[in-house]
């Protein structure tokens, strides 16, 4: 396939990270070509979703069905004050189009379920997981294992932090590891610093990824602990029996 | 065996926030019970009414996945256990 051009403007907008050795023009091409959807537009998809479009992500479709809240500004930075009671994928697409007019957005008002999921991340070559909830979490993963997409998942607590990548076929997904997901009481603590870590290891995991350069958090979990300042690596197992990608078992 | 067992924050409720425990054990069942014997109620944070860990959960041994039959797998002197929950904000 004919790769795309690079404009004298993106040689200029992307010089710094053109300049990395294992990325090159060639890297910048490749991100220009991709698509990525990031599902949840809060503390996680909102840097998330900066970065891709700051790296220059061709195509980033962000989806949430919530509405911006006065509550969620101490961490979804792509929300302002002035956005209070927008749907949020408007609120982010506005934005990003403007940080970076040159690559295409879409945003969609949806809430996730297991009968749109597949959908919504078709035709995408990674999806971010910025979702607040399990149950969305555990549907976009079953959908990314069924789409064999990439999926890179991310969670937070109050100060503590996890992610790993997830190839379908090849890792563990996130059901083979944990089935399923604690009941949550009421709303859990966060700081913003939190999901901002989180997403940004995230957004590296996806340019390496669709790039083809160096280690990817794949078959391993990264924990992190912003109090105690500790960052575990550990390696997950597959389970055979995983209901959602048993079958997919190399 | 002596084995050093380290708590999720999230668990530390039934450690009066202790982090790190020494426990002893000829597999991670036998840590877990002596872990509840020095932190009474702790097991029902890491296992359901049957007895099998909790789906949420997952116990590393020197940072590799302990799952499947967690709690039969052996452990040898100076390991060092992680319990892990997931956790699901975004």
């Amino acid at each position: 396939m004919k790769r795309c051009m690079l404009l004298e403007s993106d040689l200029v907008r992307y010089g710094r990270q053109i300049l990395y050795p294992n990325f090159g023009e060639e890297g910048q091409k490749e991100l220009k070509e991709s698509h990525v959807a990031v599902a949840g537009l809060g503390g996680l998809g909102s840097p998330a979703s900066i970065y891709l479009a700051c790296a220059g992500v061709g195509h980033i479709t962000v989806v949430d069905d919530d509405h911006v809240e006065l509550s969620n500004l101490n961490r979804q930075i792509l929300h302002w004050e002035g956005d209070i009671g927008e749907k949020k994928p408007l609120s982010a697409a506005q934005k990003l189009s403007q940080l970076n007019p040159s690559i295409e957005v879409t945003p969609i008002f949806e809430r996730i379920t297991e009968g749109n999921a597949k959908d919504i991340i078709k035709g995408a070559h990674a999806v971010i997981d910025g979702m607040d909830n399990f149950e969305g979490r555990f549907i976009l993963n079953s959908a990314c294992v069924a789409e064999g997409i990439p999926f890179i998942h991310g969670g937070i607590h109050g100060l503590l932090g996890e992610i790993t990548t997830i190839i379908p076929g090849k890792t563990p997904c996130l059901a083979c590891v944990f089935p399923e997901g604690p009941k949550i009481p009421g709303m859990i603590p966060v700081f913003g610093v939190t999901p901002a870590l989180i997403a940004i290891l995230q957004v590296t995991e996806v340019i390496k990824y669709l790039v083809g350069f160096g280690e990817l958090l794949t078959g391993k979990m990264l924990y992190t602990n912003g109090e105690t300042m500790e960052f575990a690596l550990v390696n997950l197992t597959k389970n055979p029996d995983c209901k959602v990608c048993g079958g997919n078992r190399k | 065996m002596s084995v050093k067992v380290r708590i999720h924050p999230l668990l530390q409720e039934f450690t009066g926030g202790q982090e790190v425990a020494e426990v002893s054990g000829r597999n991670v069942g036998e840590c877990l019970d002596h872990l509840e014997i020095q932190f009474p109620g702790i097991k029902r944070g890491l296992c359901d009414k049957r007895g099998k860990v909790l789906n949420y959960l997952e116990i590393y041994i020197n940072s590799e996945s302990s799952y499947p039959e967690e709690l039969t797998k052996s452990v040898n002197d100076g390991d060092e256990l992680t319990i892990v929950i997931l956790v699901g904000g975004g």
